[in-house]
This record gives C-alpha cells, structure tokens and sequence, in this order.
C-alpha cells in the first residue's frame, strides 16, 4: 500500500507538468452538466487480453441529464464483445450531488458525492472490481475538483461493493468483494491560447491516476489514463485516450487498452 | 381596519408600479467559475432561451457575456443570476442599463447618492450572488449599517448607480 501511494504521489506531480481541463474521460469532475441539458455519451473502448488472445471491445452509451444546478442524474448501457458475439451485459444508474461550491473569476473549487447501481450479467473473471461494465454492485463516493484559469485538478475516493451478477454468475467467494477506489485527473487548455468564437475547436490534454484496493485482502493496481480531448464548437466532444497499468498484485483481464469517446450536450430541452 | 387595507393597498401599487417599470434594456454579466468554451456556451444558450432576450454577445476571454432585451418586459435582476447558476456557474459582477423609473420601486435600493443626470441609468447589483464570494465579504463589512443588506432578501436589490 505504501509503495502505491509513493507512485501515485511521484506519478501525480511528473505528470503535473505535461497536462489538462475537467471534463474528464474515466473520472466525473465535481461540476455537473447545465440544468435542462442533456448529454450523450458513447464510450468505446478495446482492451488487449491478458490472459487469452485477443482484444475486448466495450461499447457504452450514456445519458446525462441535469435536474437542477446541482444534481444531475446518468443511466447507462453496457455491450461488449467479451462472449464473442456483441453481448448486452448490463447497466447503471448514477446520480451525483455539488454541495460546495466556491468559484472566483476564472477559478473553482468544488466538492461533489456521488452514488451509482448497476447490475451485470457477464461472468466474473478478474479480482479487479469495475461496477461500470463487469459486475453487479453499487458505489458512493465524494469528488473534489479546483479549476485555476486553464488547468483542473481534481480527485476523488469512493467505495465500491460487487454483488453476485445474476443470474448465472455468484461473485467468486474466494475474491474480496468491496474495494477502495481513488483517482487524480489534472487536465490543461492548451488550444486556443485566446478564444475567438464558440466555433473554435478547444484541444485539452488530461492525465490521469486510477487506483483501486480490495478492502478485504489489500490487492491493488494503479493506472495512468493519458487523453487528448478536443471540443468542437462549443458543443461536441471528441476524447481519444490510452489506459495503461503500472503497478498491480491482482489479476485483471484486460488492463491495457485504448478509449474512444464521443460526446454531444443538448442544451435547454425545455423552456 | 381600514388603515391596514390602505396600507396594503399601497404596498401592493408601490410593488406592482415597480415591476411594471422595471425596463432593463440591457444586462453585462461576467460569470466566475469557469474558462472553457462549453463552459461559455451553457450559460449562452441558457440565456437564449429567454424570451426577452434579443441577442447575447459573448466576450469568451472574460466571460463576459451583454444581453440586450425586448422593451417593455418585467424582468428582474434575479433572472440573470438565476439563469447562470442553471448552467452550473455563479455571477461575478452584473451591471444593468434600464430606464430611471425603473428604480424608483421599493425593491431597489440605492447605496450611494449619485442622481441620474438622463432618463437611462446604470448600475450594479451588489447582492449575495450578484458579485464574487470574497466580494460579498468585503461589502457585508461596508454595508454593516445598511439592515436590508444582511437580509438578503432574494426580492430587493442593492444597487450602486454608475451615471
């Protein structure tokens, strides 16, 4: 454990020089998307297996919509290729909650909880917890994110807890089922250097930490998610990332792979 | 009895009087809290969807962004910050540009002993919300004899007048 604190620290501040803002690819910031907007998320991703060959290709579309300014509520799907063929393994429910918010020109900072549900029902195969995707089970969690000018660091903490994934698949009694999850994204503007117009495609280039400890045994790993975004006229996103783990003592299926995000919010849909 | 009833007689033309008069022609705000473009463009869009809103120029360096407004509508300055908070972000500093009767009603109250010299006034709201947090510190000091102010009453509005 100490170890992967010292890498995360070292890793954190080696990264601090190189990159980006806060609308990050595999972490939430604390800010929510605009009330009365919603938000279309498709997340692809395709994963290197470790264990077999061949690669895993996740698809995951993704609803955000903002209640109010301070709760926002997401529902998404889960489809893979795991089993071969395209397969509907399940979804997920989240709803995130801003209860601090302390913004200045051009700076914020806020905190933010978080609780989300989803169920799955595709075979357990690693001792790796990931609710979003392979297993059934719920999380809670706060996030905290400052915003200063062109550069947003944020990071959160969250406990996660795996349920069986019904109906064929009981969780391993054999594996810990509650983990420790934590995270540090830093994001920067590095294009435009002065806006002209909303049509001015921005360009942010991220980093970030992901980390996870089975609470029941210690077993961890830690993965840097380096991502280049761009956002086009002020509206639609575009993220390309790469996954990549340093360190792990558990078994993970397929840790290394590569993200392709498209994103689209659709302001006001009610007057 | 019907002392009481003039009373609120009065109160209510006084109020009714106000808010037919308040023509805001024009709205500057600069929202805090943000600096990407999406950012931007949540509260632009937000404020479009006004329709009392003719046209929003948007000063993206700043943040600033310039309302102009259909004559003869009601609003008050509690739309704008209404408006920008829905997008997720907060108001640093709102100036509004309005025909004088406009704050002659009992909501508005004036801090400062400048007299429009012209039919058309400007000024800025200094309530909880309408300007910057640390800002709101420093003017509760300044207006510590000024018992409206620490109210915060969501309803009346502090104003300094800049003409």
């Amino acid at each position: 454990m100490r170890t992967f604190l010292m890498i995360f620290v070292v890793a954190t501040f080696t990264c601090n020089h190189i990159f980006s803002q806060e609308l990050f690819l595999v972490t939430d910031p604390a800010s929510n998307v605009p009330a009365n907007s919603l938000a279309l998320n498709i997340m692809q991703s395709a994963f290197k297996e470790k264990i077999k060959s061949g690669t895993n290709y996740h698809f995951m579309p993704e609803i955000t919509y903002g209640i109010n300014k301070n709760l926002m509520v997401r529902a998404s799907a889960f489809i893979s290729t795991r089993s071969d063929a395209l397969y509907a393994e399940g979804g997920s429910f989240m709803a995130k909650y801003r209860f601090y918010s302390e913004d200045d020109l051009n700076s914020h900072f806020r905190l933010a909880a978080y609780g989300r549900y989803s169920f799955n029902r595709a075979d357990i195969h690693q001792e790796q917890i990931e609710i979003l995707g392979h297993n059934t089970g719920y999380e809670g969690g706060l996030i905290a994110t400052k915003l200063i000018k062109k550069l947003a660091i944020s990071s959160s903490i969250s406990f996660e807890k795996a349920l069986d994934n019904n109906p064929n698949h009981p969780f391993p009694t054999t594996q810990g089922n509650s983990a420790t999850n934590y995270s540090l994204s830093i994001g920067k503007l590095m294009y435009p250097k002065k806006y002209t117009s909303f049509k001015q495609t921005n360009i942010n280039l991220m980093c970030e930490f992901v980390g996870q400890t089975i609470n029941q045994n210690g077993k961890s790993y830690l993965d840097v998610v380096p991502a280049i975004q761009f956002i086009f006229n002020s509206q639609a996103r575009l993220d390309l990332a790469y996954r990549q783990e340093l360190i792990s003592t558990m078994t993970r299926s397929a840790p290394n792979g590569v993200y392709l995000n498209l994103y689209y919010t659709f302001f006001n849909l009610t007057k | 009895m019907t002392n009481l009833k003039n009373i609120y007689f009065t109160i209510a033309a006084i109020f009714f009087v106000s808010i037919a008069n308040a023509q805001i022609s024009k709205a500057e705000i600069r929202a805090t809290g943000l600096t990407c473009s999406m950012c931007s463009n949540a509260i632009n869009k937000q404020l479009k969807s006004m329709p009392e809103v003719v046209n929003v120029e948007t000063d993206l360096n700043t943040n600033t962004f310039t309302i102009t407004l259909k004559e003869d509508n009601n609003l008050t300055p509690k739309i704008f910050k209404d408006k920008v908070e829905k997008a997720g972000f907060f108001v640093g500093t709102l100036f509004i540009t309005a025909n004088a009767d406009a704050i002659s009603g009992a909501n508005y109250i004036k801090v400062n002993t400048v007299d429009a010299k012209s039919n058309e006034i400007r000024f800025q709201v200094l309530d909880k919300g309408f300007v910057t947090q640390k800002e709101f510190k420093k003017l509760t000091k300044t207006f510590k004899n000024v018992a409206t102010y620490a109210i915060n009453n969501e309803d009346d509005f502090h104003i300094k007048v800049l003409n």
